[in-house]
């Protein structure tokens, strides 16, 4: 919400309880003769410039104030800590953590002969760049995952939200990888991503993937 | 007598005030609006999960830096950065480090090391905000040079738990990120 619209809808609703100050003026009785008497020409002059200061004056510290509190409250709400909704908005964490841990393991986790489910999981998991280099690094691993009997399983041993606005998140991620080839025996190393996820309808996909 | 309508009313003060009228109008939406803003301001100064962003953020960074200053010792001034280190920790952590300060300063005094680490990443996994408890992931880079040698660089996934003491965050545990063991807890 921008400053001006604000004021905008401020002059609205002021209006409407200006309407409702006029309909409660009914029932007082002698209020036309009040007005009337205020215009009576031997009204001294003084009196009424004091009023008309005053009321101007009234005025123009009311808008004056209220100015300076919608600056202030704008200031509070785009603090760089309030635009993070990392943890203060609990479910949404969750939800980019959990999205962007599975996709992860099911993208890094392939079997000698299942390389096309995986290549198939990863075109509906990751966009943007991460895609491109996804598809340019897996069609070089493909032919010798066949080759070699390689088995890849990934698992997210710990993730958390760096940042979090509206649709845009960074996380953390700390991988285990354990390969095995053939008959060998398994090695398990560890891995660090800085995920960049974007979220798609209601679910989060991976962007850009940066090795840590 | 007919009673005195309300657009009676307020043509005769038109009529006759057309300015007053104006002005007490102004008045109104003039304070119509400060309300509206005082009410916005005060949501927003009060406003809970704010203030705990802002916590959110002293905690990384505290952290972060924690981790940084935990990795970084320079046999060259041992004390200074080993008062650092102490500085920087708080509970069973501190103990640990005070207790085994004297056999550490003089591994690193005959290996002659000089580590320097980087912070690459790091993030909040958890803050308990009234309790003054938080946890934190950081990816860190630690390069080490030794007499001689050429400097490597170490890439380690570290796990810590901050504890706000006195208003500040400090690192009450640290440790890598196990590899393999799948029982994340």
């Amino acid at each position: 919400m921008s400053v001006w619209e604000g004021i905008g809808r401020v002059v609205k609703v002021a209006e409407g309880e200006a309407v409702t100050t006029e309909t409660e003026a009914v029932g007082e009785s002698g209020a036309v003769e009040e007005s009337g008497d205020t215009d009576a020409p031997d009204r001294p002059p003084a009196r009424s410039r004091r009023r008309r200061f005053l009321l101007g004056g009234v005025t123009v510290v009311l808008v004056l104030a209220g100015a300076g509190l919608l600056v202030k409250a704008q200031e509070l709400r785009a603090a760089p800590a309030a635009a993070n909704h990392a943890l203060t908005d609990t479910e949404a964490t969750t939800r980019v953590n959990g999205d962007v841990s599975s996709a992860l393991a099911k993208i890094f986790s392939y079997t000698p002969d299942g390389t096309g489910a995986t290549g198939r999981s990863a075109r509906e998991l990751l966009g943007g760049r991460a895609a491109r280099q996804y598809t340019q690094l897996f069609a070089q691993v493909r032919e010798r995952v066949a080759e070699q009997r390689v088995t890849l399983t990934t698992q997210s041993v710990r993730s958390g939200v760096v940042s979090l606005d509206g649709d845009s998140a960074q996380v953390l991620v700390f991988l285990d990888q354990t390969a095995r080839r053939g008959d060998h025996k398994p090695v398990t190393s560890a891995a660090q991503l800085s995920v960049t996820a974007r979220l798609r309808g209601d679910h989060w996909q991976i962007v850009d993937i940066k090795a840590r | 007598m007919p009673r005195t309508r309300p657009h009676h009313l307020l043509r005769a003060a038109l009529v006759a005030r057309p300015l007053l009228v104006a002005a007490l109008a102004l008045l109104l939406v003039a304070g119509g609006f400060a309300a509206r803003s005082g009410v916005s301001w005060y949501r927003a100064a009060h406003d809970d999960s704010a203030a705990y962003a802002v916590e959110r953020d002293n905690a990384l960074s505290a952290g972060e830096q924690s981790v940084q200053n935990l990795n970084t010792l320079d046999h060259n001034s041992l004390e200074r950065g080993l008062d650092l280190w102490e500085s920087s920790t708080t509970g069973e952590l501190h103990s640990q480090l005070v207790a085994g300060r004297a056999k550490f300063e003089e591994q690193v005094r005959q290996a002659k090391t000089v580590s320097t680490a980087k912070v690459l990443s790091g993030a909040v996994t958890e803050l308990d905000d009234r309790a003054g408890r938080a946890r934190v992931l950081i990816a860190l880079r630690v390069t080490v040079r030794a007499p001689g040698g050429e400097a490597s660089d170490k890439d380690s996934r570290m796990l810590g738990e901050l504890t706000r003491t006195e208003g500040h965050w400090k690192l009450s545990a640290l440790g890598q990120a196990p590899v393999g063991d799948t029982s994340a807890d």
